[in-house]
């Protein structure tokens, strides 16, 4: 997790802020600056970021527009408002909606911001691998099925040796269960502690 | 009838009843007295008028005797051939006169058998220089007889008389005395009364004394004086009493129909009266045609007037005309006097002196008596219009009286009124106050929401360029240490290398590797960037604050040189994203414009104002930031002699405008467009009391669906000094 470099995309109509952005983040994470958010979108669906950060007040669309129009094609990238004022009523509105995954107001407290940065990386990263993870959950629930089907076959079939080898199957089943079982519970449980 | 205006009463009766006797008296006096009174009169009558003096002793059988003093043969047209006798044996100073002088002609022959000796002519006919009371003399042989030959229109009275000539000298005398006290009488009661005629105006008073004149001439022309006025013209001559009596008629009946008021009270005899005007025309008329006794025979059968008009007088009378009686009691005398004089012509009474003056008493009793009714008449129109008069008075007193009373009436309304008045009027005051203080509360509210909206702006606006150079500060100390790193690392080997130490060569390496490693050409070329964004943060935010300074405080009220153009940018500035964001703004500003003195913070409230509804019309007409355009300009207008005058800020906007009824209610308080709660309404109320504050106008121009514009001038001299002392 260490080694992966963290992607950010910074989205300001000013851009002094975007190169003070670049200048103070460069060494950790990998920077995408942007003045237009047209740019901003296209740049989404090039690359794989892990964290989008908007300003709130630009000329043609605001921040919280902004995140409303990237979000249905992605949902796991986290959305950080910047604004110069509290405009609180907007910004309210869209954490509630989870448009937002935070608010920091300028100027900037850099280490605040850095560690609002990696907290987005985390949720980011988290969202990634629990989607994975149910995908992987939902494989080996196929496989569980596929071979309970095939086990009340060969039952079905009266054969002499079909108890027998039903046994065996199911105790394998069983195994691979609680296999996967312990394996999510140790996940969830870290998650939990961080 | 319309009543004349009042004259004093008429009394008249006291000087006149003198006049009235003394003709009376002169008649009771000497007459002329008949030295034979045995006359004896014979007479035949011509019908062919052709005989000849020759061939009456030829016709003398026929003669027959009349009998009376005053033989009357009436009207006739035959030629009365009449002998005188009976005056044989009579003094020598006495003579045969003929007392009547409305005659036409006279001829007296003195024959002896068919021989004429005599001849001579008298008569009415023959004019003025006729003797009035034609005397002949005897003749002077008692054989002789004398024959007198008559021709006349009028009614053959023969009054024949033997008297002695200086008797009828003295006759001739009385008679003139008589006529002049007469004729003075009439002519008395003719002036007064035409002048009462002219100043009363009433009609009756002039058909009056239409009628004195032409009863005073009929009584002249009885007398034979009226041949003195026409005598010498042969057709008046002969019909002179003719037209006159016809004339006396039409006055008489005319007067009746005035005095009487005959359409008034008895309007059936109207027509009557018609009728006799009628036949005294006809009178006139027949007269002028030369058929003088059938005239005179009309004149006499328009007499029948006479009784009808006493008859009418009566109805007139008990049908309540109140001048009736006095018209009855005149014309009766009137009436009477003619009868005597008709029973006289006849021989019923006796012709005395005595008996010859009741004609002219009665008419001029007649005269008097109508007179005097006329004056009466007058003081009953008098009395009416008086009565009217009180009546009226009485009545405008009655008014005033309720006017009066309707004016104190009114005037306690008008009193509770005012002090109703004063009441609501104190009431008004009370919520005016209340109004004032609520107004005040908003306006203080609207000061408020634009001091909370400038702060949102000031805030945002300061924090970008505070955030950048924060943080590029940050950035560069980091930069700057790296860059430390990379000297000391280098230094370190230069200083080995120039001490041939051992591992210099390894150590600038090393040095080489770090500086490569860090990026040493990026990370100068970032710290030059890094201090421009803050070099340029620094400015904006310097810029920033010292357009606050120029708002000066938001509500002070104190007054500052200040630059328009520098308001106008900080007002823009300072409205931040709620203006550049929405829309775009663009600035055209003069350069070398005065500064002006004002209240800066309240002229920034306006100008705020005024772009922010700029913005918001755009924001409503364009969904697109691209489309809306919002220009603000700054120029100075040059008076007459090229000087600058006063400075033009428009705020031009392509919004959606406003229609006219909109335009003209922008500046009234709470009046608004916006949604209830989105707008006070008092904005643009501020905006104008605020111009207005600094002498300054405002108009705006707009068209629906193309833009507004708004165009403020501000004076440059005059009310800005005011303002100094004011402040």
């Amino acid at each position: 997790m260490a080694d992966e470099t963290i992607r950010v995309l910074y989205l300001d109509d000013e851009e002094p802020n975007l190169f003070s952005f670049k200048a103070a983040f460069r060494r950790e994470f990998e920077v995408h600056t942007c003045d237009e958010p047209h740019q901003a979108v296209r740049l989404l669906d090039e690359h794989e970021f892990h964290v989008v950060l908007s300003d709130q007040r630009m000329p043609r669309i605001s921040g919280v527009e902004f995140f409303e129009l990237v979000m249905p094609d992605h949902p796991d990238v986290s959305r950080i408002l910047v604004t110069g004022y509290a405009d609180t009523d907007a910004v309210v509105d869209a954490i509630n909606k989870g448009q937002v995954y935070r608010f920091v107001s300028k100027p900037w407290n850099e280490e605040e911001l850095r560690s609002v940065i990696l907290s987005g990386y985390e949720l980011n990263r988290a969202r990634v691998q629990s989607a994975a993870r149910g995908t992987e959950v939902l494989a080996m629930l196929d496989g569980v099925t596929v071979e309970l089907g095939r086990l009340s076959t060969e039952l079905a079939s009266g054969a002499a040796d079909a108890v027998a080898h039903v046994q065996v199957g199911l105790r394998t089943l069983q195994e691979t269960v609680v296999e996967q079982r312990h394996r999510y519970g140790r996940s969830i449980q870290k998650e939990r502690k961080t | 009838m319309m009543p004349r205006p009042p004259y004093g009463r008429v009394r008249k009766w006291r000087p006149a009843l003198f006049f009235v006797l003394a003709p009376l008296l002169l008649g009771c006096g000497q007459g002329p007295s008949t030295v034979v009174d045995a006359l004896i009169l014979e007479s035949f009558r011509d019908p062919s008028g052709m005989l000849r003096p020759e061939q009456v002793h030829l016709k003398a059988n026929a003669a027959e005797r009349l009998v009376g003093d005053r033989p009357n043969l009436g009207s006739t047209a035959d030629a009365v051939w009449v002998r005188v006798s009976g005056w044989q044996g009579a003094p020598r100073n006495v003579r045969v006169i003929l007392d009547n002088p409305t005659l036409d002609s006279i001829d007296v022959f003195t024959l002896d058998g068919p021989r004429v000796l005599n001849a001579f002519r008298s008569g009415a006919a023959y004019g003025q220089a006729e003797d009035l009371i034609p005397t002949f003399n005897l003749p002077l042989n008692e054989s002789h007889e004398l024959w007198f030959r008559i021709r006349s229109t009028k009614p053959v009275l023969l009054p024949f008389n033997l008297t002695q000539v200086d008797r009828v000298e003295a006759l001739r005398e009385r008679r003139d005395l008589a006529v002049a006290l007469y004729t003075g009488m009439v002519l008395a009661i003719l002036i007064y009364n035409s002048f009462l005629a002219f100043s009363t105006g009433q009609r009756a008073y002039f058909s009056y004394i239409f009628v004195v004149l032409t009863v005073g001439l009929v009584q002249w022309g009885f007398n034979g004086y009226d041949r003195l006025l026409w005598g010498n013209i042969p057709w008046m001559a002969t019909n002179g009493l003719t037209v006159m009596g016809a004339f006396s008629g039409l006055a008489a009946l005319v007067f009746a129909r005035h005095f009487l008021e005959v359409r008034r009270y008895t309007p059936q005899w109207d027509r009557l009266i018609q009728v006799l005007l009628v036949v005294y025309g006809a009178a006139l008329v027949t007269a002028l045609f030369g058929l003088p006794m059938v005239a005179y025979n009309l004149v006499n059968l328009g007499a029948l007037s006479a009784p009808a008009m006493l008859l009418l007088s009566v109805i007139s009378w008990r049908r309540g005309n109140p001048s009736a009686p006095w018209y009855f009691v005149a014309w009766l005398i009137f009436l009477v006097a003619v009868t005597m004089q008709a029973l006289r012509d006849f021989g019923v009474l006796a012709s005395t002196p005595m008996t010859a003056t009741f004609m002219p008493i009665g008419t001029v009793l007649e005269m008097l008596l109508l007179s005097f009714a006329l004056g009466n008449r007058i003081n009953l129109l008098k009395r009416s219009s008086d009565e009217a008069n009180a009546k009226a008075l009485a009545a405008s007193l009655e008014n005033e009286r309720i006017v009066k009373e309707q004016n104190a009436e009114l005037e306690a309304r008008v009193r509770q009124r005012t002090e109703a008045l004063a009441k609501a009027n104190q009431g008004m005051s009370t919520a005016l106050e209340d109004l004032k203080g609520a107004q005040d509360q908003l306006i203080q509210n609207e000061k408020l929401a634009s001091l909370g909206q400038m702060t949102a702006g000031i805030a945002h606006e300061l924090n970008n360029p505070i955030n950048y150079v924060q943080s590029n500060a940050t950035s560069l100390r980091r930069d700057l240490e790296e860059l430390i790193e990379i000297i000391e690392a280098h230094s370190a080997a230069l200083a080995s290398l120039a001490e041939r130490a051992p591992g210099a060569e390894e150590m600038v390496g090393r040095a080489r590797e770090r500086a490569r490693a860090l990026d040493l050409d990026f990370l100068v070329e970032e710290s030059r960037q890094l201090i421009e964004g803050i070099l340029d943060g620094a400015d904006r935010t310097a810029r920033i604050v010292g357009g606050l300074r120029v708002f000066g405080r938001m509500d002070g009220d104190q007054l500052v040189e200040a630059s328009l153009s520098d308001l106008l940018e900080a007002s823009i500035t300072v409205l931040g994203d709620r203006a550049r964001n929405k829309a775009r703004i663009e600035v055209e500003f003069e350069e070398e414009i005065p500064s002006l003195w004002c209240q800066s913070g309240k002229l920034s409230q306006v100008f705020m104002n005024i772009i922010v509804n700029a913005v918001q019309a755009t924001e409503l007409r364009w969904p697109e930031t691209e489309d809306r355009r919002v220009e603000v300009q700054l120029k100075g207008l040059a008076g007459e002699d090229a000087e600058m005058v006063a400075l033009e800020v428009r705020i031009r906007d392509n919004g959606t405008g406003m229609d006219e009824v909109t335009r003209q209610r922008i500046f009234d308080p709470f009046y608004t467009t916006k949604d209830i709660g989105k707008g006070t309404g008092l904005g643009l109320s501020i905006v104008k009391g605020i111009l207005d504050d600094h002498g300054a106008e405002i108009m705006v121009e707009s068209t629906p669906e193309v833009g507004t514009c708004f165009i403020l001038r501000f004076p440059l001299h005059a009310p800005g000094a005011s303002q100094t002392e004011a402040a």
